[in-house]
């Protein structure tokens, strides 16, 4: 049987004491006639606190965890996949609306092509050139708006 | 206005230029990612959710909902040609599906699979006609403390019926409703756990935690499975199935009509469930049991019938009552507030239009689904061959486009790649993602309820079982609360009880 991770359960915790405790003393709960913003998200969060105090005492009591079935080794090299998206993804969050849709994008492209196995400069760079200009004509024409970002500094958007 | 001229200016609206074409757009996206695994009709709804924006409210939610039942069609390639279900509704075509492709007899399964699936969709929308008319009469009725319980009753339900642990799909519905919970307070304006941030004075949208939860993380969870396709490799010939397949599957295609209109209903059920009780219900019914799981064409029948009908029976509740059964409904229902038309018993009056024009979308629909997936099969088994280095990263472009275009704000696309790690999170611990959604849509509108009903009922808590449509909502809540928690504690002593003895 699978045990529940505790540092998990530990979180959802102390999500559900917060919750409880931020609306109870910043939004105020009113009284029963006049509910006050903080009723709500108070009793959510009190269930929810119950709730995960529940799955901790369940998860002292459960066997062992399950066996995972994936070698060691493959999975470090897919974690380090998963780890470079992410950053990839928050780099294009962070600098989207500074770098403009163009750059960033085809920066972000070329990470992500490279991580899923893209390993000759030409196809990666093709692949990326292209789905760029795919995507922001396309999306352009559904009346997305994108940001020039520097573009527009230097003038050329 | 009745139901005859209904439809026929369902149909007018319908067969302008446009609408059409967006219709069309629909069902092929949605045949697309149905065939394609690593996306479903959530994630997909949600990308293309900011596309909408600059249509009118009819062909908007013509074409996301052509999504939706067009990737219930695409799911079924997927299953019975490379045993890996393009979505979640076709898990069960894998079993019997497969086998028949191996005994080459792909052609076959993937023609009752379409046939099936157009006979349940056309059995649903008639149904849903007949249906959504007394429904929204009865809903005309209810107050704040009826749809409180009404919606309580939604939450235990799609807890109740999740695929795994209750109390871990319970949590989650919470999670989603403290996170509906974020924003401008309804009634008093007072910022909640906004923490002085200006974005997140709107709270939390739904396109970008629905984009995080079911796009992102999807993809890191292919990312880790390293999966590779193998194309079965056979003809696919004689699409049209023999007398003696329509004599074994025209009872199943019935049953799995009925019964996936039904559980299609029931919040939580659509779909997906639907074809698993199909499945069931044809083993148990068959003379033939053992061959089930071997190659045979009733557990495809079944079951892509079910599944088309419960995607049909799932617009029950949004339109008749304003209540979104899944969470795939509650992108609908977002898309139409978008648009600000208000869902429920008021949108059949009100915007006519945009109700018989849905209705009327979903026949013509079906047509173009089964032009779309019988004679032009062999598309869809070339679609497959894309390899996930291309499509991977596109899927991840589309799903930051998709969040940065809902505000024109680059905090949206940081909030769904967060939610995307914490589904990724959840998904490796075998937490259920629907009830965030569903429960983030119905959130404010529960809370709204329960603040209304006790403003109206002067505070008193029994104005909720003064109601008897009220009272029997939230008794039969209690009760399958009740059953779940009770049926827990006697597992959880019993183990205790082994605990113990082990350690004497």
């Amino acid at each position: 049987m699978k045990k529940y991770p505790i540092y998990l359960i530990v979180f959802w915790l102390a999500l559900g004491i917060f919750v409880s405790a931020y609306s109870y003393l910043k939004l105020g709960l009113g009284k029963l006639h006049t509910p006050g913003p903080g009723m709500m998200p108070f009793l959510l969060g009190l269930l929810f606190s119950i709730i995960s105090f529940y799955l901790l005492v369940n998860s002292l009591f459960k066997r062992s965890m399950e066996d995972k079935t994936i070698t060691e080794e493959q999975g470090q090299i897919n974690s380090r996949k998963v780890i470079l998206v992410l950053a990839s993804l928050f780099f294009y969050g962070l600098f989207l609306e500074t770098l403009g849709y163009l750059i960033v994008t085809l920066i972000t492209m070329t990470i992500l092509f490279w991580t899923m196995g893209f390993v000759r400069w030409r196809s990666l760079g093709v692949a990326s050139c292209l789905t760029v200009l795919v995507t922001y004509f396309l999306f352009t024409y559904l009346g997305v708006r994108f940001p020039a970002g520097i573009l527009r500094a230097i003038g050329m958007y | 206005m009745d139901i005859f001229s209904g439809l026929l200016s369902g149909f007018q609206t319908l067969f302008h230029l446009n609408v059409l074409f967006y219709c069309f757009v629909g069902v092929f996206v949605g045949t697309l990612i149905g065939v394609l695994p690593g996306i479903g009709p959530i994630g997909t709804m949600a990308i293309l959710f900011p596309a909408t924006f600059g249509l009118s409210p009819t062909s908007a939610i013509i074409m996301l909902s052509g999504i939706y039942y067009g990737a219930m069609y695409g799911g079924s390639t997927t299953s019975i040609l490379v045993n890996i279900p393009g979505e979640a509704a076709s898990v069960v075509t894998c079993l019997d599906g497969y086998q028949m492709a191996r005994q080459g007899r792909a052609g076959p399964a993937l023609g009752i699979s379409a046939l099936g699936s157009f006979m349940g969709g056309t059995f649903s929308i008639i149904a849903l006609m007949f249906l959504v008319f007394p429904l929204a009469e009865l809903a005309v009725k209810f107050g704040p403390a009826e749809y409180f319980s009404l919606i309580c009753l939604s939450m235990t339900v799609l807890t109740y019926l999740a695929r795994g642990s209750f109390i871990k799909a319970a949590l989650m519905a919470l999670l989603g409703l403290i996170l509906g919970s974020m924003g401008m307070d309804p009634l008093t304006g007072k910022p909640r756990f906004s923490f002085g941030s200006v974005s997140l004075l709107d709270g939390v949208g739904l396109v970008p935690v629905a984009m995080g939860l079911f796009g992102i993380s999807e993809v890191l969870m292919n990312l880790e499975a390293q999966q590779s396709l193998s194309i079965f490799k056979t003809k696919v010939k004689n699409l049209f199935p023999n007398l003696q397949d329509w004599k074994r599957s025209i009872g199943p295609i019935g049953r799995g009509s009925v019964l996936g209109f039904l559980v299609g209903i029931l919040p939580g059920g659509g779909a997906v469930m639907s074809t698993f009780l199909s499945y069931t219900l044809e083993k148990r019914l068959s003379k033939h049991p053992e061959e089930f799981g071997q190659g045979a064409i009733e557990g495809v029948a079944g079951p892509e019938t079910a599944n088309n009908a419960g995607a049909g029976g799932a617009f029950v509740p949004l339109l008749a009552l304003g209540i979104p059964s899944s969470p795939i409904m509650g992108i609908l229902l977002g898309a139409l507030m978008v648009h600000g038309v208000s869902a429920g018993p008021l949108l059949i009056t009100q915007h006519p239009e945009i109700f018989w024009g849905v209705i009327a979308s979903m026949y013509v629909g079906n047509i173009m689904l089964l032009l779309l997936n019988l004679p032009l099969i062999g598309i869809w088994v070339k679609v497959l061959k894309i390899p996930k280095r291309i499509l991977l990263p596109v899927i991840l472009l589309c799903c930051l486009i998709g969040a940065y275009a809902t505000n024109n704000n680059a905090v949206d696309v940081i909030i769904m790649i967060i939610f995307g790690i914490v589904g990724y999170i959840l998904r490796k611990h075998d937490y259920e993602l629907a009830p965030i959604i569903l429960a983030l849509v119905l959130g404010p509108l529960l809370e709204t309820n329960f603040r209304n009903a006790l403003i109206i009922g002067d505070g008193r808590l029994t104005t909720f079982f003064e109601k008897p449509i009220s009272a029997v909502l939230l008794s039969i809540s209690a009760l399958l609360f009740l059953s779940t928690g009770f049926s827990n504690y006697r597992k959880t002593k019993k183990r205790i009880v082994e605990e113990v003895g082990d350690v004497d």
